[in-house]
């Protein structure tokens, strides 16, 4: 057995892990503190600040659920893979949110600073870019390349977005280029480096749905898609901007959701509907809506994004991802570039006509052009440079023929085949009573 | 007990539990009325955090039990069961201990929180009894803990002089114990017929697997929903969120460093990472820094794989006694952890200068640990003793972790 392929991670898992959570430990004994110690019952204006923070709390209780049960559980459609998706999207998420208030907040303050809710929704945030790059991946890793993707995608990320916000002062308040863009081109140039011709002789046997594991996708889906308001108007000044926010991206998913189930239903076989563009395309409206959430849109307008955005999805879905498995050598496990990439450059595209429509005056459309440029831009070299790190081959990734398969990385209740997936009750001899 | 086909609880079942509603019924009837709205923007402030913990309880707490491949019915339905029992009658309870002053107590939104947060003792305990008790015992069960719980809280406010936030966060340990005491008096013969059903499917893991994220998502609502000033509530929210991250990444390391071929196991990640939140919950508001709390994540993290890993086989052995859900190592131990870690921290925070003030500190944190802890384990015996009477027509142990004694399931299930 060659070295990469020597999957017991009995040492380099728990050692890497562990170290990586100590060092976030000092590092947070070091930079990150409270900003009120909880004793300030007198101090008036303290206490106004606090109220100020907890208004957020119901919006960023929505955003954790995207991240967690959502994206979570929006990867479990292969019929093998359901543990590692729900259950490294947790360490992902969980590592990374530590490691994104550090970055975040290290480069915005330069010294020693405190957290609030804010920060926590923006540390959820910086975790949903390694989210939507472990769909890209999905199957064809260990949870050790995870975890260092965790740490140089984030940094990656936290530079971008200090680049797009403070320096090009470009709003992108739902997030379409800085994560949903930048994470997908981001997964896409990992997956591309680590490319398996193996993989691509014929499918693979484990990289199918069954019946039950797509209905488990549904519901990351539906938690997704319930949540998305919250997610595109969680940062959003509050007021107006933020009730913009909110009407708009909802009425971009609705629209979203009629164009998928019609799109699917028009490039299907006999116009049946497709399970995987239902999961995913029926999203692509709240991810293409982000940039200009907050602008003066109106509902139409948002509803006309969300449109294409679902078209878009769906024929990305049926057509872009077997050109990018067979000719560009890029295999997408998830279709993240479908959900995330395409939507998300529609959404960078829309903010440049919305501003040139007047929509909002806070920033130019040069300034728009140029946050999606660096955004694709960090993301594709960010990408492939952690791919080259990830394609040493210590990190225990799986061998070809146990790909998409839990039970490299996981102990796998031990039934026959896939057979028991769901419980059966078809052992009824147990019930008569005994002669 | 002659036959193992299971008892028939046609008649048992409806009656108990009618007769229950109707009690509680004119019960509320006499002595309970809505309080005159004081202002409502005050109410629509607490209500998303009575959202969460209702999630938390609902959804969270009854899948977190689905775990068992024949059982998955059962554990969620139950679940719902006991919650709904158990919040009137906390409610009732907490009425007349706490707030009985004219001839009716008012019902707000927080007495429905804390009757929700009370009813959790009992949604914890029947996950050590989860698959070996039927409906009625569960009544039985649930009428008895949340009554038992009522009078520790009592006591603790009373005697202990404990803020009714600190008493209300004995809920895991006092849960947990009682619900492994019980699960021993239940289980003292053999269990070996069981093991077959007792295995875990894929697709039950995964249900468990949506649970636990529920738990874990909303679990900063849960330590910061009873505290009053903002302030205090900030700092509990962002204490909870560190240790429970950590607490995910720990338990993840750790079950793969305590595996013979460096696999995860799905039930550690199912258990451990909630292990943090349970640890934090009585010093949420004492830790200052997130560094504290983050350590505090790490030690629970460890603490719960390690008790998962070896406990059980000892428990089963040694004491005979069968704990389904694993709610020891997920809620006791982590629970007691976060106590000892709350003496260190008065401890530390009343400085070693003034030794006798600081001792007489110690000693009562080490009552508030005592007291809940005594009282689950007794109460627990006791119910267990209760529910093994032959009255309750309990299920055969050929019977155990089985939907079929309870459900009618149709011959083919099988979809795939």
């Amino acid at each position: 057995m060659p070295l990469s392929f020597e999957t017991n991670m009995r040492l380099k898992f728990p050692f890497m892990a562990i170290s990586l959570q100590l060092s976030m430990i000092i590092l947070f004994g070091f930079f990150v503190g409270y900003e009120n110690d909880g004793n300030y019952v007198q101090q008036i204006n303290a206490t106004n600040q606090s109220e100020k923070s907890l208004e957020l709390y119901p919006l960023f209780q929505d955003v954790h659920v995207m991240i967690f049960t959502g994206f979570g559980f929006l990867m479990t459609f292969l019929k093998k893979y359901g543990f590692s998706s729900v259950g490294i999207n947790l360490m992902i998420a969980a590592l990374g949110l530590q490691w994104g208030t550090f970055m975040q907040g290290i480069l915005h303050h330069h010294k020693k600073f405190g957290i609030d809710i804010k920060s926590m929704i923006n540390a959820d945030f910086s975790t949903a870019t390694v989210l939507i790059s472990f769909g890209a991946v999905l199957g064809k890793t260990s949870p050790v390349q995870m975890l260092i993707m965790v740490i140089l995608e984030i940094s990656v990320f936290a530079a971008n977005e200090y680049l797009v916000v403070e320096i090009l002062e470009a709003t992108d308040i739902g997030a379409s280029m800085v994560i949903h863009a930048f994470g997908a081109y981001f997964g896409l140039a990992v997956a591309g480096v680590l490319y398996r011709p193996g993989l691509r002789r014929r499918r693979h046997d484990n990289e199918q749905s069954v019946y039950y594991s797509d209905l488990f996708a549904m519901i990351g889906t539906l938690f997704l898609w319930m949540f998305w308001p919250s997610f595109n108007s969680a940062i959003a000044d509050a007021g107006d901007h933020q009730y913009r926010a909110i009407v708009n991206t909802y009425f971009s998913l609705a629209a979203c959701v009629l164009f998928a189930f019609a799109f699917s239903s028009l490039v299907e076989h006999r116009g049946k509907l497709d399970m995987v563009h239902i999961q995913n395309a029926t999203l692509a409206g709240g991810v293409a809506v982000g940039t200009c959430a907050d602008m003066e849109i109106q509902p139409f307008g948002a509803m006309l994004i969300g449109s294409i955005a679902g078209i878009v999805s769906v024929l990305g879905f049926k057509f872009l991802t077997p050109v990018f498995a067979t000719k560009l050598r890029i295999h997408d496990t998830c279709g993240v570039h479908n959900l995330h990439g395409l939507p998300g450059v529609i959404g960078g595209i829309a903010s440049i006509v919305a501003v040139a429509l007047g929509a909002t005056n806070k920033t130019t459309m040069a300034n728009q052009a140029a946050a999606l440029g660096t955004s694709l831009g960090t993301a594709i070299v960010g990408g492939l440079l952690t791919g080259l790190i990830l394609k040493i081959p210590i990190w225990g990734e799986p061998p070809d023929q146990n790909c998409y398969d839990d039970s490299v990385y996981w102990e796998v209740p031990e039934v026959e085949g896939y057979s028991h997936y769901f419980h059966e009750h078809d052992d009824h001899s147990q019930l008569q009573p005994e002669a | 007990m002659g036959s193992k086909y299971p008892k028939s609880l046609r008649i048992s079942l409806p009656l108990w539990a009618l007769i229950l509603e109707i009690v509680f019924i004119l019960v509320f009837f006499f002595f309970t009325s809505y309080e005159q709205p004081s202002e409502k923007s005050e109410l629509l402030k607490t209500y998303p955090a009575f959202q969460d913990i209702n999630v938390m309880l609902v959804l969270g707490l009854a899948f977190f039990k689905a775990s068992l491949w024949r059982y998955t019915w059962s554990s969620v339905a139950f679940n719902l069961f006991s919650l709904a029992v158990g919040v009137q009658w906390a409610i009732i309870l907490d009425g007349f201990l706490f707030n009985f002053s004219t001839r009716k107590f008012a019902i707000n939104i927080h007495s429905i929180i804390k009757g929700t947060m009370s009813t959790m003792v009992v949604l914890i305990s029947s996950g050590a009894t989860l698959g070996k008790i039927n409906l009625v015992q569960l009544i039985v069960m649930t009428l008895l803990e949340v009554t038992a719980f009522q009078g520790t809280k009592k006591l603790m406010q009373e005697f202990l002089k404990m803020y009714e936030y600190e008493s209300l966060m004995q809920i895991h340990i006092f849960g947990a114990y009682f619900g492994v005491a019980a699960a021993w008096r239940l289980s003292e013969s053999e269990l070996n017929m069981a093991k077959e059903k007792e295995r875990r499917a894929v697709a039950s893991n995964l249900f468990t697997a949506l649970g636990t994220l529920f738990l874990w998502i909303f679990w900063p609502t849960f330590n910061s929903v009873l505290l009053n000033s903002p302030g205090e509530k900030e700092i509990a929210i962002y204490n909870t969120y560190y240790a429970l991250a950590v607490s995910a990444v720990t338990a993840m390391s750790f079950s793969a460093a305590t595996h013979s071929n460096g696999k995860i196991s799905m039930t550690h990640v199912h258990r451990a990472t909630l292990a943090g939140g349970v640890a934090i919950g009585v010093s949420t508001i004492i830790i200052k820094s997130p560094w504290i709390a983050m350590v505090l994540g790490f030690s629970a993290g460890t603490i719960a794989v390690i008790g998962d890993k070896y406990l059980p086989r000892f428990f089963n052995q040694v004491i005979r006694l069968h704990d389904t859900c694993g709610v020891h190592a997920t809620f006791g131990l982590p629970a007691l952890l976060g106590r000892l870690i709350y003496i260190l921290l008065i401890a530390g925070h009343n400085g070693w200068t003034n030794l006798s003030e600081t001792g007489n500190k110690i000693l009562i944190s080490a009552g508030y640990l005592g007291l809940p802890m005594a009282m689950g384990l007794g109460g627990g015996v006791l119910t267990g003793l209760i529910l093994s009477f032959n009255i309750w027509k309990s299920p055969h142990e050929a019977k155990y972790f089985d939907d079929q004694a309870f459900w009618e399931v149709r011959p083919s299930m099988n979809l795939l």
